[in-house]
């Protein structure tokens, strides 16, 4: 154990990667179809995962040779990850049985994409970096391509990996650079060495990273991929794409520039200014015209990352706390709206047009409801819990004196709620169509619990904001 | 109403008539708070997110309560109306609870403590109002009017919540109570910035010129929903956040020029407009709007009489429009139809309704002794004490005041008292009945409320104008109302306006005509301006799609990389870094071989960029490895040139092997048109820059602890010269067996797939069926 050193900070991520393995042999081993066994156990394995970093102690500890932190920043992401994961996982489970698809690999795929997120979340080295991501990307381009007998969802695959292989290689670039110029790859010593000078290679250095890291939480102008990708993905692989990995890269991005980084600021801030402006932009204005529900999701998560970067551009405890929010909360709009969208099937087939949902007010009044209550929230609006997760990223760049951004955030938000306020419009002022089949009542379970929660956050928002506090505040030694 | 009549179960009937208790007993709370508000004001509070100072802070003064009072008394009236109004309207147990639901957040925002609560409930009633505005969703106007008032009142929300943001950080609170305490906040860096968002969301509410449009479209709405939430209470929430921060934001030329010129630019280009109507609720609608920029022109006064006249002025409005309001929804209900020119003799079939309408429009015309008398005496004692542009504030409201006398004028003559050949084409055969009493209750009581004030007008100052005018001046100001005081410059103005709103009336054919034709000769509306807005939204959108998403991976990886470029650039630039980087002065002295070598990379770089097949590209570019190892070993490392030699034959090798099995090379590109300069310059600017990068690089001194470790132990410990054999074979050797087994790995996975191809299996694997497990086990 000596040469490891104490890996039981570690604990839920080993877990995961020996019962992920597990997981793949009782699949090839197991005697006819192990899709649901698989899938089930794999959510246990998120759950048991979940508890396992709730119960590590809060304070800050290391392990690997300081090349894995566990802190509260790091549980409070992970849970959210661990979370997003589950949820999307059970979601997928149901469509994988709707469309007859056994392949118990996908449970698979998903424990293991989690747990290199697990990995992003808790590096404390710029090869842990990498190897966290890698493992999350490697997994995620498969799940992309993954009804592989239809022509959009191998584009998808193809471009989400030739894109993002370019993405992973700027990074690389950007790493070792960073390593040249400053001699060490652990964040702790970064932190201590360009505390006492920039060097400008350094510099240059975090530049490709950044590029990198956009990509992953697809920041405009690094954005191009997930329109494509999530329209032409299976839905559930658009509804995981949505959530858990969005999660874990902007808390890595943040731990990469509040830690190693963070008296660079000048320098990368304004960078994040832009990008954040930028997709807040491109979200708001590119959703407008999509008449196919997944890829106007695609650019309304674009949107929410520009958002949720406002956050980060403060470069404030309060901002990352905002950021935090600003997540937690999304994973519950987004899993909700894609129950909803996954439960857009007529007569045994999918559907996935916003027009689709016409008149859904008096065909399905609950689903329309529900469907309401999460766009609204989107658009931030209250009394629902995405009002919050706006106002505290707005108020965090106020704060930190971005005018300019959180008036250009303001109005994006109104050109946002604009098309939000459309499918409101389409589900309960249009003339129906076509009725849906039945949900399945794992989808109803999943929308009518983020619905609760959209209300929940807002009536007791409370405690999330004391432990996005207190996550935020591990990063800021002192 | 002629809508189709559906059958309604009781259980609907009972909730609609139930709901008027809610409001009901609303009233007799606040009226029971008035005496201990003329004192002090009322607060309780919870803690709701005390990390961020946001607490369910509920506060009533005299300000808050007159707008509860207006909103539970009216709101009263109101559900009592609607129980018969709505009935047959489809899903109006729903309309009942949305109704309920607007009256609880109107309270709220009126009553709140805290900037953040007071937005919440804000935007709450954005939301139900565009709800009740789609009511009848078959409409399509309807519809597009429910959209376009939550666009406008939404989007002005927003900015409201950024102003109330930067408000609490100047302040240092949320709380309301603390910041009037704390005074005015002109002095303030934030202040600009406050006052500009805060108007937006006050002007979008309150339909303030150019917001104004939304409000006359959202009279698509069922009646009582025009007259409660488009007169009486929703687009007064507006005004009613100019008086709460008046004490705070107020007192400055900047809040006096810009509510001036709004508040009265828009009065009078609503009255205007309003004589052109002939639907009585767009008439009403307009009137309204003129009624908020009367109020907002007096509230950018600082003086006591402004605020007063102002007051005073919003108490008045809520209870002759409301009432009127009512009525064309009465008269609409029995005679079906609500167009002044198919409308006339209807006061004997109804008297009520008539006579509601006579002292609704009187007291709206400002006629004694109704309170609307007062309360245009007090609007011309306050014009005439304005310090900016006092004449022109007096021409506005003398002409908005002789409009509106026109308009009441209009209101109650024309389709009671004259025009009686008409009635007779009215109602169902010709028969026009008095509506039941639960709806002409509301405005003929409104109305004699009006009637009232305006008698015992010291009971109006003691109890209400007296609190709210100390609430919104921000100190207590002595406050006696009363009709007569004596011949002085008001009386004059008002004796003015009674001649012109008569001239008005008499000419109001000939003055519908003409505003009718300026109107068409107008290059645009407000409205109009609201579509070319969307168009262009979406216009943008479309811009943005063909720019960046065509499809197109080339273009995806060529924008990635340009945005790289461009920060690395800027990095470069911004930083200084590019001035220090050692350029040579000269050319460097080379052997020729040493020229030849370097030419032979050259021109393997070029050549790989412009081959027309995969196999060439890769030989170019084995060229250029090729022409790097050379360099190695002239510079004295030919362990290192040895070992890039061998990696870079290994791989032409394979990838000659792979490639040789795959189809030919095409561009299959459309969406992306290529352009060869811009390329180029892309692919020069990131040449350049990590060219310059690698020569900051190797000008500074290198670390060598690591190169003298290897050159002191490689013998020692691994009886090996080559040192980079040795690292690769000793040292590393875990790493360099993995990295043995991916290119394996690789090589074999590739030949796998292109033998199942080459076997003419293609159109199997790809049409493979996913419903078999194990065939798929087999070709995956």
């Amino acid at each position: 154990m000596t040469a490891l050193g104490n890996i039981a900070p570690a604990a839920p991520e080993v877990f995961m990667a020996i019962a992920g393995m597990a997981l793949l042999m009782i699949g090839v081993f197991q005697k006819g179809d192990a899709t649901k066994l698989v899938g089930w156990l794999a959510v246990g394995v998120l759950v048991v995962a979940g508890f396992l970093v709730l119960m590590a102690a809060p304070e800050t500890v290391t392990a690997f040779n300081g090349q894995f932190i566990s802190d509260r920043f790091a549980i409070f992401a992970k849970v959210l990850v661990l979370g997003a994961s589950a949820l999307s996982l059970v979601l997928a489970m149901v469509w994988l049985a709707q469309e007859d698809m056994k392949r118990y690999e996908f449970s698979v795929l998903v424990v293991f994409a989690t747990l290199g997120m697990m990995m992003m979340v808790s590096a404390n080295n710029l090869m842990a970096l990498y190897l966290g991501l890698e493992l999350q990307s490697l997994a995620l381009y498969v799940m992309a391509a993954f009804k592989r007998d239809s022509v959009r969802s191998t584009e998808a695959g193809l471009k989400y990996f030739v894109l993002g292989s370019v993405a992973s290689g700027l990074l690389l670039y950007g790493a070792s650079l960073i390593y040249g110029f400053s001699g060490s790859t652990s964040f702790p010593v970064l932190a201590e060495v360009l505390s006492h000078g920039t060097p400008t290679g350094v510099i240059v250095g975090l530049v490709f990273v950044m590029a990198g890291l956009a990509f992953k939480v697809s920041a405009v102008p690094f954005h191009m991929w997930t329109p494509d990708v999530y329209e032409g993905a299976p839905t559930p692989v658009t509804a995981f794409f949505a959530v858990a990995p969005k999660i874990a890269a902007l808390a890595l991005f943040v731990r990469v520039m509040m830690g190693p980084f963070a008296d660079l600021v000048d320098q990368w801030q304004q960078v994040i200014v832009l990008i954040a402006i930028l997709s807040m932009l491109v979200g708001a204005f590119g959703a407008i015209l999509q008449s196919n529900i997944k890829r106007l999701m695609a650019y309304s998560s674009i949107g929410h990352m520009g958002f949720a970067l406002m956050g980060l551009a403060a470069a404030s405890p309060n901002g990352v706390r905002g950021l935090l929010i600003y997540l937690a909360i999304y994973i519950f709009m987004n899993i909700g709206t894609f129950a909803i969208i996954l439960s857009m099937r007529q007569k045994g087939r999918a559907v996935e047009g916003v027009a689709d949902l016409a008149g859904l007010s008096r065909t399905m009044p609950g689903m329309a409801t529900a469907l309401t209550i999460f766009m609204f929230s989107m658009a931030g609006i209250p009394p629902l819990a995405g009002f919050f997760a706006k106002f505290y990223v707005f108020m965090a760049a106020i704060e930190a004196g971005f005018f300019t951004m959180a008036v250009i955030g303001v109005l994006s938000s109104a050109v946002g709620a604009y098309y939000y306020l459309r499918i409101v419009k389409v589900m309960w002022f249009d003339e129906p169509v076509d009725t849906f089949d039945r949900p399945a009542m794992t989808n109803q379970v999943v929308l009518w619990g983020s619905a609760a929660m959209m209300f929940v956050l807002f009536i007791w928002a409370a405690p999330l904001i004391a432990g996005a506090q207190m996550a935020a505040l591990s990063l800021f030694p002192g | 109403m002629a809508g189709e009549q559906i059958a309604e179960t009781g259980a609907v009937k009972a909730v609609r008539w139930a709901a008027v208790a809610v409001p009901a007993t609303l009233a007799v709370w606040f009226l029971s708070m008035i005496p201990a508000v003329e004192s002090a004001p009322i607060r309780v509070a919870w803690d709701w997110v005390p990390t961020m100072g946001v607490d369910l802070a509920f506060r009533v003064d005299g300000l808050g309560l007159l707008f509860a009072l207006l909103i539970t008394v009216i709101g009263t009236f109101i559900f009592l109306f609607s129980a018969s109004y709505m009935k047959g309207y489809p899903a109006s147990g729903r309309f009942t609870f949305i109704l309920l639901a607007f009256m609880l957040s109107m309270l709220g925002v009126v009553t709140a403590d805290n900037l953040i609560l007071i937005f919440i409930f804000w935007e709450l009633t954005s939301i139900t109002s565009f709800l009740l505005i789609g009511t009848d969703f078959k409409n399509p106007e309807g519809r597009r009017a429910a959209t376009q008032a939550l666009v406008v009142t939404g989007g002005g929300g927003l900015a409201l919540m950024a102003g109330m943001i930067l408000l609490g950080e100047a302040a240092g609170t949320y709380s309301l109570t603390a910041i009037l305490e704390a005074g005015s906040i002109a002095g303030h860096e934030l202040y600009g910035g406050i006052l500009v968002l805060v108007l937006i969301g006050a002007f979008t509410k309150s339909a303030q010129f150019p917001f104004h449009f939304w409000l006359p479209q959202a009279m698509a709405a069922p009646t009582p929903v025009s007259a409660y939430l488009h007169s009486a209470t929703m687009v007064k929430a507006g005004v009613f956040l100019l008086a709460r921060l008046h004490p705070v934001l107020s007192g400055t030329p900047e809040w006096e020029v810009t509510l001036t010129l709004f508040g009265g630019v828009t009065a009078v280009m609503a009255s205007v407009v309003a004589l052109r109507q002939t639907d009585l609720k767009k008439m009403l609608a307009y009137t309204t709007v003129m009624g908020l920029g009367t109020i907002t022109l007096f509230l950018a006064g600082s003086g006591e009489a402004a605020v007063m006249a102002a007051v005073t002025f919003i108490l008045v409005h809520a209870l002759y429009k409301s009432a009127l309001f009512m009525v064309a929804g009465t008269v609409d209900h029995e005679a079906y139809a609500r167009d002044i020119n198919r409308l006339g003799g209807l006061a004997r079939a109804m008297p009520f309704t008539a006579a509601a309408a006579a002292l609704a429009a009187l007291s709206m015309g400002g006629l004694p002794p109704f309170i609307g008398f007062i309360g245009k005496e007090l609007i011309y004692e306050g014009a005439l004490e304005a310090t900016f542009a006092a004449p022109f504030v007096i021409i506005m409201a003398l002409a908005a005041n002789a409009m509106m006398l026109g308009v009441g004028l209009i209101l109650a003559l024309d389709p009671f008292w004259l025009n009686r050949d008409r009635r007779p084409h009215l109602g169902h055969h010709g028969t026009v009945h008095e509506a039941p009493p639960s709806m002409w209750a509301g405005p003929v009581l409104l109305s004699l409320v009006g009637l009232g004030l305006g008698l015992f007008p010291g009971a109006a100052s003691k109890w209400l104008i007296g609190p709210v005018t100390a609430a919104v001046y921000g100190e207590p100001v002595p406050v006696s109302l009363s009709l007569w005081h004596g011949i002085n410059a008001p009386l004059m103005l008002s004796l003015l306006t009674f001649a012109l709103g008569a001239v008005v009336f008499w000419m109001r054919n000939p003055i519908r005509r003409g505003v009718a034709g300026v109107l068409w000769a107008m290059p645009g509306s407000a409205d109009d301006v609201y579509d070319a807005f969307l168009r262009g939204i979406h216009a943008m959108g479309r811009g943005f799609m063909r720019a960046f998403q065509n499809g197109s991976l080339v273009g995806y990886m060529w924008t990635l990389l340009a945005f790289t470029a461009a920060v690395l650039w800027a990095t470069l630039i911004g930083t200084g870094a590019l001035a220090n980087v050692p350029m040579p002065s000269q050319l460097p002295d080379l052997f020729l071989y040493e020229w030849a070598v370097v030419g032979l990379i050259g021109a393997g770089s070029i050549v790989a960029v412009l081959a027309a097949s995969r196999l060439l590209a890769i030989i170019a570019l084995s060229g250029v490895g090729s022409g790097i190892a050379l360099l190695y070993v002239f510079f004295g490392a030919p362990d290192v040139a040895t070992t890039q030699l061998m990696v870079e034959t290994l791989l032409v090798v394979l990838l000659a092997l792979i490639l040789l099995r795959l189809p030919g090379f095409r561009v299959t590109e459309k969406g992306w048109r290529r352009s060869g300069l811009l390329d180029g310059t892309l692919s020069v600017a990131l040449g350049v820059a990590i060219t310059v990068i690698l020569m900051g690089v190797t000008a500074g001194t290198l670390d060598m602890v690591i190169p003298d470790f290897y050159a002191q132990r490689s013998v020692i410990d691994a009886h090996g010269r080559n040192i980079v054999n040795v690292i690769l074979v000793d040292f590393r050797a875990l790493d360099t067996m993995g990295e043995v087994t991916v290119i394996a790995l690789a090589g074999l996975a590739a030949y796998a797939l292109i033998k199942l191809r080459s076997d003419g299996d293609h159109d199997k694997i790809a049409s493979a069926p996913v419903t078999a497990p194990e065939k798929n086990r087999e070709t995956v």
